[in-house]
């Protein structure tokens, strides 16, 4: 592949979304534009923006390589990311933009009234983010080690970079405008490359060697891959850390504070719903591309670069390196975008609480939030995008999702039940989740379990909860029927 | 019913600018932030108030519940009938099993109609409760 495409692309993206980002600082300029926007904006942006900050490198090269390498088990993915987004609208949407608060430590106190279980969240919100963070910088290392030749430190250090810079200067008003424009550029990004190679193959017009080394249907779609042969404790975990993770993850929950009201929220989130199924057809059809015309990439380090591969190989010449400057595109969006949301959020929480909420504060903060997850991420090495995201979901749906779903409809959650809550479910999915390889290694048995663990930490964390807060009647918080109030009864017209 | 029917289908105009902006400051404490208040969370809610309420809250809990059960058992049912028709793996259009096409491209229209009849649902809900709790005030 020819470098020179890579740089360009990579550049090109670096600098128009740092000169929407500049753009947005001249109208960003008080502490509440900062955090939420000034909460003015307009479902179709704020739904894009949604979709700009949730689809992240797992979403964008991460299925495609994955259905690649494990077959139909990987449609699931997206499923559950999309259907994510369903429950949020179902428990959270509504509620959690009356509440009135900026971020989830925010809710945390103000609906338990301790702060103690604002601090336990706080710690939960960053270590969620520092974690999702580092797949965006592993998949930017990837991408600039396939296209560029560059090694692969220089795209971690590249993206963190320019995350940091960004939001230090522009805050999330800027952000808004950057995450909308991410997210029709990931479309496009996938969309068209996708349709060009469907008619290349379609038509016959693909390059030779491609479509002589093309597998035929039946070995490339085998039937002990399909969806038939189901793992049925592995799919419904998955599909429970996936479906609650999302309502979990603190760059989500913050774009819904934007939100003019409740109702806005709602139809923000049916809108997001739409834009995600469109996208979500693209990565599928580039997986089973791949299956049939790349089936050498599929190997745990190489599956994730399929989509970066796949355009050269089958539309070879000027209009192939154009797919590829653009798929290269797409792809340094998604971990800019997904970074930059994470950030934003993961500032928002640190300045608030350590830093005394200033703009200053916030700076320094989103420094911080880049530079850990970066040092994480030159450390570490990804074995597979989409699977390492839904570790993060799985923690993230037995910590921070049985707290704010049962603060929003219970009334009898009391603040030692959620924190009781959250450390079970933070533990137990840590400590699975960490012991998973050797401890699998020497006990097969136990291998779905420590490596899908949601299916089991999320409903003992619930349990807990419930449990702790029953025993615990007289720490029902004062003012919970106004708070209650207050998150359900729609906005005055 | 002012404004149930119109929140459903996807392409929505932008809304009237005059209510857009509320002036918020972040709050040093982490309490709630200023909101355009609902109208029981002034304190002194008297209790038919109180009762409103707390059935609001139910209705919604409970169409929750209902929405995402359905959608968990439609979901289930789809992916079953998958499995069960093991010709859908021998079939091939544009050279992929019908069971993969159906798998990757068949549950989302299912996401889509069920995120859409719950946010009209979750309107009837509180259109309803205004017309209670307005009457009563």
């Amino acid at each position: 592949m020819n470098p020179a495409i890579g740089y360009v692309s990579i550049a090109a993206v670096a600098l128009v979304s740092a000169l929407i980002g500049f753009y947005g600082l001249r109208v960003s300029r008080t502490t509440s534009d900062f955090y939420v926007a000034s909460r003015t904006v307009r479902p179709w942006w704020n739904a894009s923006a949604i979709g700009g900050e949730y689809l992240s490198a797992a979403s964008f090269l991460g299925i495609a390589g994955l259905i690649l390498l494990t077959g139909a088990s990987a449609l699931w993915f997206p499923i559950g990311y999309t259907a994510g987004y369903l429950m949020l609208l179902l428990f959270v949407a509504a509620p959690l933009r009356r509440s009135g608060a900026y971020t989830i430590p925010d809710f945390t106190e103000a609906r338990l009234e301790s702060r103690w279980a604002r601090r336990v969240t706080s710690l939960l919100v960053i270590v969620v983010g520092w974690f999702y963070i580092v797949p965006q910088l592993q998949g930017a290392a990837l991408t600039v080690r396939i296209t560029t030749g560059l090694p692969a430190w220089a795209g971690s250090v590249a993206v963190a970079v320019i995350v940091a810079v960004v939001v230090a200067a522009g805050g999330m008003r800027a952000i808004t405008f950057v995450q909308a424009f991410q997210f029709w550029l990931k479309l496009t990004a996938l969309a068209l490359p996708v349709v060009v190679l469907l008619l290349a193959v379609g038509g016959g017009t693909a390059a030779a060697p491609a479509l002589d080394a093309a597998l035929a249907p039946a070995v490339a779609f085998p039937t002990a891959a399909g969806p038939a042969d189901l793992d049925v404790y592995r799919t419904v975990s998955l599909m429970v850390a996936l479906l609650f993770g999302t309502l979990g993850l603190p760059h989500v929950l913050v774009r819904f504070y934007t939100n003019p009201d409740g109702v806005a929220a709602r139809r923000t989130t049916v809108i997001v719903l739409v834009l995600l199924s469109v996208f979500y057809l693209f990565p599928t059809a580039f997986g089973l591309l791949g299956r049939v015309f790349a089936p050498d990439l599929a190997a745990p380090g190489s599956a994730d670069a399929l989509i970066l591969l796949l355009p050269d190989r089958l539309v070879p010449g000027p209009l192939g390196d154009l797919l590829t400057a653009l798929v290269i595109a797409g792809a340094f969006g998604a971990f800019l975008s997904t970074s930059s949301g994470l950030v934003v959020s993961l500032a928002g929480v640190i300045s608030q609480d350590l830093l005394g909420g200033r703009v200053r504060g916030f700076r320094i903060a989103a420094i911080v939030s880049t530079a850990v997850p970066l040092a994480v991420a030159l450390v570490t090495e990804s074995t597979g995008l989409a699977g390492s995201v839904g570790l993060v979901f799985a923690f993230t749906a037995s910590t921070l999702c049985p707290m704010l779903i049962l603060g929003i409809w219970w009334r009898g959650l009391t603040a030692r039940g959620a924190i009781a809550g959250m450390l079970t479910g933070a533990v137990l999915s840590a400590a699975a989740i960490l012991a998973g390889a050797p401890l699998g290694a020497a006990v097969p048995a136990l291998r779905p379990f420590l490596e899908q663990p949601a299916a089991w930490t999320v409903p003992l964390a619930v349990v807990v909860t419930v449990f702790v807060s029953r025993a615990d009647r007289r720490g029902i918080p004062r003012g919970v029927d106004g708070y209650l109030t207050r998150l359900h009864v729609p906005e005055r017209r | 019913m002012s404004d149930g029917g119109s929140e459903t289908a996807a392409p929505l105009p932008p809304r009237p600018a005059g209510r857009a902006r509320v002036r918020v400051t972040a709050p040093h404490t982490g309490g709630p932030a200023a909101q355009p208040a609902g109208r029981g969370a002034r304190p002194g809610t008297s209790d038919v108030q109180g009762v409103y309420v707390r059935s609001l809250i139910r209705s919604q809990l409970r169409l929750a519940l209902v929405v995402a059960a359905g959608f968990v058992i439609a979901t289930g049912l789809f992916v079953v009938a998958i499995a069960l028709v093991p010709d859908l793996d021998r079939t091939f259009v544009v050279g992929v099993p019908v069971s993969w096409l159906l798998l990757g491209f068949g549950l989302y229209p299912l996401v889509i109609t069920v995120g859409v009849l719950y946010v009209r649902a979750a309107a009837r809900n509180e259109a309803r409760y205004r017309a209670l709790a307005e009457d009563d005030s």
